[in-house]
């Protein structure tokens, strides 16, 4: 009895030696995204083999909720989370996540500044809480053929030019619609819809304060109506993956918001109908200079987290432009840093990178403030009522201003 | 020390006593100690976030911004201003009787055809309750695909039909229909093993009486099937409007609450304001309107059961 008893002593005992000493628990998102991360979390353990990383792969939503759940009790499940830009300033004026420069991180300059920016709170240059992590800008694509076939402005400069480029070809070649866009409520629509807004130069908030009641808003919001006519039936109610069959199929002339990470299937013969036809640029502007939105992904420490030094190893890994350039190289990763973006290997494999890097440094990032998915939310609801004819673009945009400032007043 | 002999006496009669007492406690109320789990299961799971809710709907609560004032009737009030509201309590309305009526019609059409015997029936029965067993998000995954107005299925037999296709999901008057035709697809078969489980605990003997009696089909229909399958009618109305009246997944899933406010429903209003914006307060004001909108509903059927025991 005592000699099995010894055994299985001695067993446990290799068994605890053999396992690793240190843990990291990352909470990310799905798909291609967590497929990336996952090479560079595999990359990590091999080169640091006392080190054990679970990566949690969870959908949007589902990745939000848990965060903030978490985060605002201090459970300190999580060691490194994943936050779209637009979180950030909740998670990081709350105090959830841990400063990187009281951590002993030094900036690093080769980080597209419109991304690091959004790394800071407050924004733009204060205490450093993240890393941009997926250099995710929204993208215009338009079909370079076709535009070339009508005589019409390529690149188009202006919204304006847009919007007669789209009729010239809706009503000219058949079976090919003017424009798509992402129209379902809520977040969808209110992406679709930014760049727009800011090229006519109004905005949201500003300074604190609701700015969004003014004639340029209107004047946007009447813009996006005219553009609707040349759109598929149903737009209404199109999220990214309609948006993106209706692109590959070659059904539509325009679409005013891809993303990097659909792009590389565009050039793919297997899935695309339009390879080489699509060229990918900065979204136009009108009144403004070119707006695209930012949609940097994030990666910040938890502030439970116990596990802070090596969680900063990892960040700093994952961003390193070695392997940055490694995970575009395979997946087609954003990449956030500027000599990843121009780094000639790349350019060479991706062909529109040069803009999406001008993209990245032109862009705006969604206002700063703690309650914008409540304000992008109700801008979602009004502008989906004017979309579809329920109210008119006034009263779309007199109502959600009011409501919005309701919300910023507490 | 040595105690007087009038002492011991008292103090075993007292003894005895505390034990018989004791016995009789046991046999009479031991029970409680069985119900005990169950209670403090119900009192944490049930009883507890219950009142909060009620507590908390007097609030103007958001964890996250720190907000924790008592605002009365305030959520209420705003509540019952608020168009997606007011759409949301319309649409769910809407959406729980004309799929819970058309459900148990159904069910009540496939339970009577399978309570006669016929070749096949063995196969057929699994094949027809197969589409209760399948995630909801997988389902509506599949239906958003074939309800696609360009390429769907639908559209797609309407054309070479020589017809018009047919908005689904994009029509503001169409797109709820659409997502209750989803759920009659799931949710018939449920109410069709109910009726068909009351259909066949109906005794034999009684048709036969009657046939004797020369009765006939709609006949035996409407004075026995339909009396003695009453109950498990309102069960299958009961447990299906509940079901119905919660109504979000497929929503979610399908049309998102669009296009504008044409899918919105109540638990769809719930789940954006508290767990989206964390509006706790006003969320538990939307929670407690629709615990007495399910609870009418339930003691109305409820009671018609019960009358019918009396």
């Amino acid at each position: 009895m005592r000699k099995i008893l010894l055994t299985l002593l001695f067993f446990l005992c290799i068994t605890a030696l053999a396992l690793p000493k240190e843990k990291l628990v990352i909470a990310g998102r799905d798909g291609g995204y967590g497929a990336a991360l996952q090479i560079a979390v595999d990359l990590f353990m091999e080169r640091n083999p006392d080190v054990k990383i679970e990566l949690l792969k969870l959908p949007y939503k589902g990745l939000y909720e848990k965060l903030v759940i978490d985060l605002s009790a201090g459970i300190g499940a999580y060691d490194i989370v994943m936050l779209d830009d637009p979180w950030a300033t909740e998670f990081m004026s709350l105090g959830w996540l841990a400063s990187l420069e009281e951590l002993g991180y030094t900036l690093d300059p080769d980080f597209v500044s419109p991304a690091l920016a959004v790394c800071h709170y407050p924004y733009p240059d204060g205490v450093l809480y993240a890393l941009p992590h997926v250099g995710n800008v929204e993208l215009f694509a338009y079909r370079k053929d076709l535009f070339e076939k009508y005589g019409l402005k390529s690149p188009p400069e202006t919204w304006a030019d847009i919007l007669q480029a789209v009729a010239v070809i809706s009503t000219k070649e058949p079976g090919v619609h003017g424009v798509v866009f992402r129209g379902r409520k809520g977040n969808p629509i209110v992406t679709g819809f930014l760049p727009i807004l800011w090229g006519f130069g109004a905005d949201i908030v500003k300074d604190g304060e609701v700015v969004l009641n003014s004639r340029e808003a209107v004047a946007a919001l009447k813009f996006f109506l005219l553009l609707k006519q040349y759109a598929p039936e149903g737009v209404e109610i199109y999220n990214s993956s309609e948006v993106r069959e209706a692109l590959l199929a070659g059904d539509v002339a325009v679409a005013i918001e891809v993303w990097p990470a659909w792009v590389p299937d565009l050039d793919n013969p297997e899935k695309s109908k339009v390879v080489g036809k699509v060229e990918i640029i900065p979204a136009p502007g009108l009144v403004e200079k070119s707006s695209p939105m930012l949609g940097t992904w994030l990666l910040g420490i938890s502030s439970a987290s116990r596990n802070k030094e090596l969680a900063l190893k990892f960040l700093e890994f994952v961003t390193s432009a070695e392997v940055q350039k490694l995970l575009t190289l395979q997946v087609g990763h954003a990449p956030t840093r500027k000599s990843v973006l121009t780094d000639p290997e790349v350019v060479a494999k991706y062909r529109w990178f040069p803009n999406q890097l001008a993209a990245l440094e032109a862009a705006v990032p969604r206002p700063r403030v703690l309650v914008w998915s409540e304000i992008e939310g109700i801008l979602g609801e009004y502008l989906q009522l004017a979309l579809i004819g329920e109210l008119s673009p006034e009263e779309a945009i007199g109502e959600a201003t009011q409501r919005i400032a309701e919300v910023l007043g507490g | 020390m040595v105690l007087p002999p009038l002492f011991i006496i008292s103090m075993e009669t007292g003894n005895a006593v505390r034990r018989t007492w004791k016995r009789r406690w046991g046999q009479r109320y031991s029970y409680l100690l069985f119900l005990l789990p169950a209670f403090v299961v119900v009192i944490f799971l049930t009883v507890y976030p219950l009142t909060r809710v009620f507590y908390l709907s007097f609030y103007r609560y958001n964890p996250i911004r720190n907000i924790d004032r008592f605002v009365g009737f305030g959520n209420y009030t705003r509540l019952f201003s608020d168009r997606f509201f007011l759409i949301g309590l319309k649409n769910t309305f809407l959406f729980s009787v004309g799929a819970t009526m058309t459900e148990v019609i159904l069910g009540l059409g496939l339970a009577l055809l399978f309570n006669v015997k016929f070749r096949g029936r063995k196969l057929l029965l699994p094949l027809v309750i197969f589409p209760m067993m399948f995630s909801t998000m997988v389902i509506c995954a599949i239906w958003r695909s074939m309800y696609h107005y360009e390429y769907g299925i639908f559209n797609y037999a309407l054309r070479s039909l020589g017809l018009d296709p047919v908005k689904w999901l994009i029509d503001r008057n169409l797109a709820l229909w659409s997502v209750v035709l989803v759920d009659i697809w799931q949710w018939t078969p449920m109410a069709f093993l109910i009726l068909l489980a009351g259909l066949q605990s109906i005794p034999v003997e009684l048709y036969e009486a009657a046939r004797v009696d020369g009765a006939t089909g709609v006949r035996l229909f409407r004075h026995i099937t339909l009396p003695l399958l009453r109950n498990h009618i309102f069960l299958a109305l009961l447990l299906r409007s509940i079901d119905t009246f919660k109504i979000f997944d497929k929503v979610y899933a399908l049309t998102g609450g669009g296009p504008g406010t044409a899918t919105e429903t109540i638990s769809f209003y719930i789940y954006r304001e508290g767990f989206r914006y964390f509006n706790v307060g006003r969320a538990s004001a939307a929670a407690v309107v629709m615990f007495f909108a399910v609870g009418l509903v339930s003691v109305l059927y409820i009671r018609q059961v019960w009358r019918r025991e009396r």
